[in-house]
């Protein structure tokens, strides 16, 4: 059994008055330790696609499972504590707490779910700053980082509740080409490491790393072959 | 998330905003301190009204008239004005023989002087009445100096109220006039203008409170001599009597030079006059009391317990007298009381309401700069409760901090008022202080009510924060 299955999913958006059909049809399978990057136009539904498959959305129509989990029919509970225990989110804006330290950014997911004592979730928090090399910055606001430094935060609050899952949504797009090739690289190290990967991404270069290319137009999916 | 973990967001998300976070906890504490001042203002002014009524008996105290249907307050300066059932001896018997009754004294009411005069001031008597009863305990009063009427103070002690001492330059220092002669002179209005009486002289033995208004009270046997006036058709027998003496004389005189049968006409004149004399007499003892004629003014009546007051004015009303207790002028002061405190604390409650008002603002404002935030929260796990309880605990802790705040300024300005009212008090001769006190569960109800009103305001920004679409929120710019 797959670890992501989607199957049939359609999602619609009423956009000026007009329905835009994000996913239109869609269905797909993912495994344990794949690396896949979703690429498409703007529009083309990508990101729609990924937040499905995070548990930020929900279909109109179709299913998908994770690990087992209806994510299309779950109440929002479950969806959340999904989204908690084994999704990383990482995005093109970072999505950092700016009047937070990179620490309690990167603690923010156990805080949440209400895991053990602060003290334990802080060096649980050092060690998720320390896989990304940025153990340094642990009291830095992240104004006082650069752009590559705050993607790696947000990598670090993705993997801070050991995940199955990492999904990026264009990781590298605030960043320049070799601060975002170190970020890519960091993502690659984890899905060595065994945690899926999704990267949701415009630049080819980026998608040419995954070991499966997902391309999605007008809400439909266009599978190539993996490139490695 | 730990409601510890929700606290501490709580509060750091209120420091990012602390002008805003500042002028609505302000906007709060206006109503905390509106409410808690106001509703520790009634209720501390109150109890002490109850409290200082208690002191004097009032609760337990009946006021027996001679006219049905009046209330505590009209009853108590009735003097004797002939209306009504005639107040006398036997009426007070008969209420002393009442189950329950402790003590119960006559009681007269009157202004029949028009100035009184302490070592060589002389100040007038307008508005200022004197009453008397008989020092038995029924009536008490309550004593700034020296003590109350009794039996040994050979009936002419006078207790004086305050305010009179004050008018006397005594305020502040009331021992300092026990003990000083006091004397009244009537009004000429009163009694037979050709017979004045001298004046009456007593002495001060007490200064009472002024809560009862400007009041000389005396032994009652005094104040009976006070309102006894010589008929005028004394006067007028005292004439004839002297006449018919004359006449007596003349007669005698005559009888004496015609020598003729006069012995029976001075035996028969004399019998006349004799008995014209002795029926002046009479006539002389009656008129002297007027009291007698018109009766006490009231009864006032001690019951053994208030529980009993019910059943003792029942009991008098049957008799076929009025009858008033002081516990309903007590409870009506209460009732009159509650009311101003609902009233004020209506005032608080709006005041508060606009403070709620202002909570719903600050929350909404929250909720739109916060979107992403939300997005952010609810991205790493975050329930759409766990958000909601975020927004809820963080205008619970603004109702809670101006709550806080509010009680802490109330017990400033409950010091300051008592010292206004301490003042007020001492000028009055009252020696209790301090009356307006915040009661711990007042501060406590007003920080409850506060928090809940900031929890109750920050509901609908909180769920609108909570319905947020996630990704819609991330997308938020």
């Amino acid at each position: 059994m797959s670890f992501v299955q989607c199957s049939g999913l359609k999602k619609t958006y009423s956009v000026g008055g007009e329905e835009v059909k994000a996913l239109d049809d869609v269905s797909l399978n993912i495994e344990h330790g794949d690396f896949i990057a979703i690429c498409g136009p703007s529009g083309s539904g990508k990101s729609t696609l990924a937040n499905v498959i995070g548990g930020l959305d929900q279909p109109d129509q179709g299913s998908v499972m994770v690990d087992g989990i209806d994510l299309a029919n779950a109440k929002d509970s479950i969806l959340s504590e999904y989204r908690n225990k084994k999704i990383g989110f990482v995005f093109q804006s970072f999505n950092l707490q700016a009047h937070e330290t990179t620490l309690e950014n990167v603690i923010a997911p156990l805080t949440v779910a209400g895991v053990g004592k602060k003290q334990e979730r802080r060096e649980r928090g050092m060690k998720a700053l320390e896989r990304v090399g940025l153990s340094d910055r642990a009291k830095h606001k992240p104004t006082q980082l650069s752009g590559g430094q705050r993607q790696r935060v947000a990598i670090a609050r993705a993997l801070v509740n050991d995940p199955q899952l990492i999904i990026a949504d264009e990781p590298t797009g605030n960043l320049d080409s070799s601060r975002g090739a170190d970020v890519i690289t960091e993502l690659k190290r984890l899905n060595a490491e065994g945690i899926t990967l999704i990267i949701i991404t415009h630049d080819a270069s980026v998608a040419a790393q995954a070991t499966r290319i997902i391309e999605i137009k007008d809400g439909k999916i266009v599978e190539r072959a993996g490139t490695k | 998330m730990k409601f510890i973990d929700q606290f501490r967001t709580g509060l750091r998300n209120l420091a990012r905003q602390k002008l805003r976070t500042s002028l609505t906890i302000f906007a709060i504490v206006i109503g905390a301190v509106s409410v808690t001042v106001m509703l520790s203002l009634v209720t501390s002014t109150k109890s002490f009204l109850v409290s200082s009524s208690e002191k004097i008996g009032m609760d337990t105290q009946v006021i027996v008239t001679g006219t049905s249907g009046l209330n505590y307050r009209e009853s108590q300066w009735i003097g004797p004005d002939g209306s009504g059932k005639k107040i006398d001896a036997d009426v007070l018997a008969a209420v002393e023989k009442l189950n329950n009754v402790q003590s119960a004294t006559l009681y007269l009411a009157g202004s029949m002087f028009d100035s009184y005069k302490v070592d060589d001031q002389e100040l007038t008597m307008k508005n200022v009445g004197v009453e008397g009863y008989t020092p038995n305990g029924t009536i008490k009063h309550i004593l700034i100096a020296g003590s109350e009427l009794s039996d040994s103070s050979n009936g002419s002690g006078v207790l004086i109220s305050s305010d009179l001492a004050s008018d006397l330059g005594f305020k502040g220092n009331e021992t300092a006039l026990i003990g000083k002669d006091v004397s009244f002179h009537y009004r000429k209005d009163m009694g037979p203008p050709d017979a004045p009486k001298a004046d009456e002289v007593g002495k001060i033995i007490g200064v009472t409170s002024s809560d009862r208004g400007s009041v000389l009270s005396v032994d009652l046997d005094w104040a009976v001599e006070f309102q006894t006036w010589p008929n005028p058709q004394n006067n007028q027998n005292n004439q004839n009597n002297q006449n018919n003496q004359n006449n007596q004389n003349n007669q005698n005189n005559q009888n004496n030079q015609n020598n003729q049968n006069g012995q029976n006409n001075q035996n028969g004149q004399n019998n006349q006059n004799n008995q014209n004399g002795q029926n002046n007499q009479n006539e002389q003892t009656q008129d002297q009391s007027q009291i007698d004629r018109m009766g006490y003014g009231s009864i006032w009546v001690s019951v053994d317990q208030k529980k009993n007051v019910d059943g003792v004015l029942s009991e008098i009303k049957q008799l076929g007298f009025g009858a008033a207790a002081g516990k309903e002028e007590i409870d009506s002061q209460s009732t009159a009381f509650t009311i101003i405190g609902a009233i004020l604390g209506g005032i608080g409650a709006i005041a508060l309401l606009v403070a709620a008002i202002g909570v719903v603002n600050t929350m909404v404002m929250a909720t739109l700069e916060r979107t992403r935030e939300i997005g952010i929260m609810r991205a790493i796990g975050a329930t759409k409760k766990t958000i909601r309880r975020l927004f809820r605990v963080e205008a619970g802790v603004l109702g809670f901090t101006g709550g806080l705040f509010g009680v802490i300024l109330s017990y400033g300005f409950a010091i300051g008022l008592n010292q206004i009212l301490n003042k007020q008090l001492a000028d009055s001769g009252i020696t209790d202080r301090d009356i307006v006190s915040i009661s711990p569960q007042i501060a406590l109800i007003v920080m409850l009510i506060t928090t809940m009103i900031g929890m109750l305001a920050g509901s609908l920004p909180a769920r609108r924060a909570a319905n947020m679409d996630p990704v819609e929120a991330l997308r938020y710019e």
